[in-house]
């Protein structure tokens, strides 16, 4: 029997996910049609929005931006991350969790209001805009999550593998360096991910703190600033599949259930 | 912790210290002055109070149907969905990391005048001319953000749902408790910080926003975002611009609080 409330919620979950689904398929149909009106009906499939942006020096340098970026954050806020939750595990619990709340704030905190306080401290400040200014203002709203899923790992972690380490003559930091950290691997690699796939998608703390040049976000929007053109569905494309494809690697490392 | 601590205190406090500083300063003739006037918040408050009304109660409706829309799937994947729940969850975490930028600009082009919602309705025959109604406007704005915010309060609300235990619900029902009270004291209850989580991000988020506005709201949709991003470009008013974010911060912050204790009270077990 299939009785209303049943049907109801069957209805409801499946607009609510096809409204949440559909547009980012309608991107990756509408990258490959062939038309330049971006409109139904589709006529034909082509690659040439892919090859056209392929042949812009403009994008490979906003790719070449986001790339410097995006490691560099993923490489400094994961070790500075591991870092900062090492030493809150050693806390008290109360201690631990007031600093957890406030290095997560930049991540609560409006993206506009702390690019545009960026913008003004680092222009009073004198150190000028560009990609350096970019990278620590990512690393100051990915460190939180680096922390968190890192603290999380290690308070759950086995203390006894480090103590027979530490019992059969290992210093503390050689404990650290070949039982700890090798056995968080997966957990380091999916925190790092994370803060790459962040970083990536900002667009707005780059915007207001890169200075001059590109990376994928703000190239899509100088693109939009000249009209809707079917070879910004192909960046945006791209930059999607970038960020889901980094999400889901970190995912599967970390084995992520919910 | 050094280096972290470091981070956030030179790339967070610092900056955001300044910033509080520099909205009591003024400029004079495009220079900054330092001063201690409270004048840029009383120009906030005289000169924008309506773009704020707006940009506040457009965030409100925004976090009123992420929350409702992010509950009744958390729920239904919870739930109702069997074993379809795990694809589900799936295309909330696509979702989730889809980008921000990109979901703008693809409701532009879905609701646009010769876009892909007006285009479908054409050829299926609904309609027989292009609407403009869909872009441009307060509603796509609320669209836009209700896309790009549920997957964010999905998230902590089926946290919260998952943690519920089966045992007490199956309990209350043999006792002969119907599905609303079950529903109302011991499932709502339990997904009170869930809720309320989801709600805080989906109202901060829109409050701050000044991309959609910008791309999908059209001239009339005045939101405060807007308004503040300008003072630093054409306007070149860099304390009036602080003064409005701090002010938008703490209207913010209060309306988060009501918030809660209403939130409090509602799911409170009878």
């Amino acid at each position: 029997m299939r009785d209303i409330p049943t049907l109801f919620w069957r209805l409801f979950g499946a607009v609510t996910f096809l409204f949440m689904i559909s547009p980012l398929l309608i991107l990756l149909l509408f990258a490959f049609s062939d038309k330049k009106l971006l409109a139904f009906p589709i006529t034909g499939l082509t690659t040439d929005w892919f090859m056209k942006i392929f042949d812009r020096p403009e994008f490979w340098a906003a790719f070449e931006n986001s790339m410097i970026i995006v490691v560099s954050v993923g490489v400094v806020s994961t070790i500075i991350g591991i870092m900062a939750a090492s030493a809150l595990v050693r806390l008290r619990a109360r201690a631990a969790s007031v600093s957890m709340i406030l290095l997560t704030m930049p991540v609560m905190a409006p993206p506009l209001v702390l690019a545009l306080a960026l913008l003004s401290y680092f222009t009073s400040v004198g150190v000028g805009l560009g990609l350096p200014m970019v990278i620590l203002g990512h690393l100051v709203f990915t460190q939180p999550f680096v922390i968190l899923i890192v603290y999380a790992r290690i308070s759950k972690f086995d203390q006894a593998i480090v103590n027979s380490a530490r019992d059969l003559g290992a210093s503390p930091l050689k404990a650290y360096f070949t039982v700890t950290l090798p056995n968080m691997r997966p957990t380091i690699i999916g925190a790092a991910l994370v803060a790459m796939g962040i970083s990536l998608d900002d667009f707005i703390i780059t915007f207001f703190t890169i200075g001059g040049g590109n990376t994928l976000p703000t190239f899509i929007w100088g693109m939009l600033r000249k009209g809707v053109d079917p070879s910004i569905n192909v960046v945006a494309l791209i930059l999607m599949t970038l960020t889901i494809g980094v999400a889901l690697i970190a995912l599967r490392v970390t084995r992520y259930r919910g | 912790m050094l280096p972290s601590a470091a981070v956030f205190l030179l790339v967070f406090v610092a900056p955001l210290s300044y910033f509080f500083i520099l909205s009591f300063w003024r400029v004079k003739s495009y220079k900054l002055v330092p001063d201690v006037s409270l004048a840029n918040y009383i120009r906030v408050f005289d000169q924008y109070h309506e773009a704020l009304l707006f940009t506040f109660s457009i965030a409100l409706i925004i976090a009123a149907i992420v929350t409702l829309l992010a509950f009744g799937l958390a729920f239904v994947v919870r739930f109702k969905a069997g074993r379809y729940s795990n694809l589900l969850l799936f295309g909330v975490l696509i979702a989730l990391f889809g980008g921000y930028l990109s979901k703008v600009y693809i409701w532009k082009i879905i609701l646009g005048q010769s876009g892909i919602l007006n285009s479908a309705l054409l050829g299926l025959g609904f309609i027989d001319t292009p609407l403009d109604a869909f872009l441009y406007n307060p509603a796509a704005v609320v669209i836009t953000l209700t896309h790009y915010m549920l997957p964010l309060a999905i998230l902590p609300i089926y946290g919260s749902l998952r943690a519920i235990d089966d045992v007490p619900l199956r309990g209350a029902r043999d006792l002969g408790a119907s599905r609303w009270r079950v529903f109302w004291d011991i499932i709502a209850p339990q997904c009170q910080t869930g809720i309320m989580v989801g709600f805080t991000l989906a109202f901060l988020f829109s409050a701050g926003d000044y991309v959609t506005p910008k791309l999908v709201g059209g001239p009339y949709t005045s939101m405060i975002g807007v308004f503040i991003q300008v003072q630093f470009g054409l306007r070149f008013d860099a304390p009036l611009g602080a003064a409005m974010a701090f002010s938008v911060i703490a209207v913010c912050l209060i309306i988060v609080g009501v918030a809660a204790l209403t939130l409090r009270r509602a799911l409170r077990v009878r």
